[in-house]
């Protein structure tokens, strides 16, 4: 438990989010996980990422996992029982997973197989409860296991747009604090300026904070969430300076190479969001000095 | 209709244990069909409150009404008169009334004193059962007119699982396994073939899946 370790010690963590394919074809996904060897503390596989059907989380760590580095999977209750979702969680432990980041699922609605049917059994704060109800050796029917799994397990805060939003999302990430998350993801930062209190009213639940770096890949994207995510607190200038860079690929790796070294300075640790571009992930991480 | 079953009186008590005034509201539609929170009940819970409130040596108001419809904001609007009396509103209807009165008179706490449980139809007196799960693609016609999805234990689509015994749910003997119905609906209508007829998985999202749904009918708005 590299990261768990690292980050109770107050170390600056560094995490890089890898997808699972659509399909058998795992040539990038292990390329892209080799790359990063010795790099990262943690790669974080995402479960059905953003609601579309790809190979489970659990494979995709298991296979960085053989590349030697520490594996985080996404786990959420939209399409799994407890009974499903409690038996990954002990097949997670045995294939070596030791960290779990428990989110909200995507809305079925907004995915690629729109008419499976919804399961939502247990919400986000059931799973951490059900993750450390496992911890301590039964099952939530209170059985006794054979053997108990051990985790590092933390919950995601949903974007923000208000000081409303701030509240509701501060007193879930509380609920959840207390039912057994052991660190805490915010949203993507882009103006360090405006998200450094929130980030700050965030540290206050005594449990490390990761923040999302989001590598914008140009200038469309950019604007696109400015305009659809007001809760980004994306500013025009940084659309400008992406705009009249003369190497715009460049210019965004920068962008997020200094959000991390800024981030450094705030919070415990990131996680890079390369959205497709893992192979990136490197260069990202030489702009920022790691 | 909708099926409802009066919640434990315990249950209830703890919800309206901090008001003085409460308005106690039943329903002339399903939940009097299925004697759970019509006239009859409103007034038998009324005195059940009244009983234990004597006990505790506290007096307790309680204004009795039963609107024609709760789920009908025209009905429900029969309220205002008596709203400003009332710390509290207990409503005897299923969710759907609740919803509707908590939906109207926001600043009065509504609190349900029935579960509301299914939609089912009456096998016998006093006995209902789950009759339709409101899938909102309704299979009755090819399955004989009965519905696998509310009937069977595991909402198979193409025959019984290996749990029906003597025409049984393993789930209990009381129970019918509901694919032995449709054969036995199918055979006797001459219809066999629509047995071996292989029905797809099926698309839950007219049941729900895209969320809360809604029926928009552009000629009545």
């Amino acid at each position: 438990m590299n990261l768990k370790n690292k980050l109770t010690n107050g170390e600056f963590s560094v995490i890089a989010e890898m997808s699972t394919p659509k399909g058998v074809d795992i040539s990038d996904l292990v390329t892209s996980a080799r790359n990063l060897k010795s790099r990262v503390d943690a790669v974080v596989i995402p479960d059905m990422d953003n609601g579309v059907m790809h190979m489970s989380a659990i494979a995709g760590a298991a296979l960085v996992r053989q590349q030697g580095i520490e594996p985080m999977i996404h786990v959420y209750g939209r399409d799994r029982n407890r009974m499903a979702l409690q038996g990954d969680m002990l097949a997670a432990h045995v294939l070596g997973i030791p960290n779990l980041l428990v989110v909200q699922g995507e809305e079925m609605s907004l995915g690629d197989h729109q008419d499976a049917k919804l399961v939502d059994d247990l919400n986000e704060r059931d799973i951490l409860v059900m993750v450390d109800t496992l911890k301590k050796g039964s099952d939530l029917a209170g059985f006794e296991l054979k053997g108990s799994p051990d985790f590092f397990a933390g919950c995601q805060v949903n974007p923000m747009t208000d000081d409303k939003d701030l509240d509701a999302e501060f007193n879930r990430a509380k609920e959840k604090v207390d039912a057994g998350a052991q660190f805490i993801i915010v949203p993507p930062v882009f103006d360090i300026n405006s998200y450094t209190p929130i980030l700050e009213k965030f540290k206050s639940l005594d449990v490390p904070v990761i923040a999302t770096v989001f590598l914008l890949k140009n200038v469309g994207m950019a604007r696109y969430i400015s305009i659809n995510d007001p809760g980004s607190r994306l500013t025009d200038a940084l659309i400008t300076r992406i705009r009249t860079a003369k190497d715009r690929e460049t210019e965004c790796i920068a962008v997020a190479g200094e959000m991390i070294q800024a981030l450094g300075k705030v919070v415990h640790g990131v996680k890079i969001s390369a959205m497709g571009w893992e192979d990136r992930l490197p260069a990202i991480l030489d702009s920022a000095g790691i | 209709m909708i099926t409802a079953e009066q919640k434990p009186i315990e249950e209830i008590i703890e919800y309206i244990a901090p008001y003085d005034r409460i308005l106690l509201v039943g329903c002339n539609e399903c939940v009097t069909v299925c004697a759970a929170g019509g006239r009859k009940e409103v007034g038998l819970l009324a005195s059940a409150l009244h009983l234990h409130s004597l006990k505790q040596g506290k007096t307790v108001d309680i204004k009795e009404i039963t609107l024609e419809r709760q789920c009908d904001p025209e009905y429900v609007e029969e309220l205002v008169s008596l709203i400003d009396s009332a710390d509290a509103i207990l409503s005897m209807a299923c969710g759907c009334g609740v919803q509707t009165i908590a939906g109207r008179y926001k600043d009065k706490p509504v609190y349900p004193a029935v579960n509301t449980k299914f939609m089912g139809a009456s096998e016998s007196q006093g006995i209902w059962a789950e009759r339709c799960k409101g899938c909102g693609d309704c299979l009755l016609g090819v399955t004989g007119g009965v519905c696998p999805v509310a009937r069977c234990s595991k909402q198979l689509m193409n025959g019984p699982c290996g749990g029906t015994s003597n025409g049984q749910c393993e789930i209990s003997p009381d129970t019918d396994c509901a694919w032995r119905l449709i054969w036995e609906r199918l055979k006797a209508l001459g219809m066999e073939k629509r047995y071996i007829e292989v029905m797809v998985a099926k698309d839950w999202r007219p049941a729900g899946g895209g969320g809360p749904r809604r029926i928009v009918r552009e000629d009545l708005t």
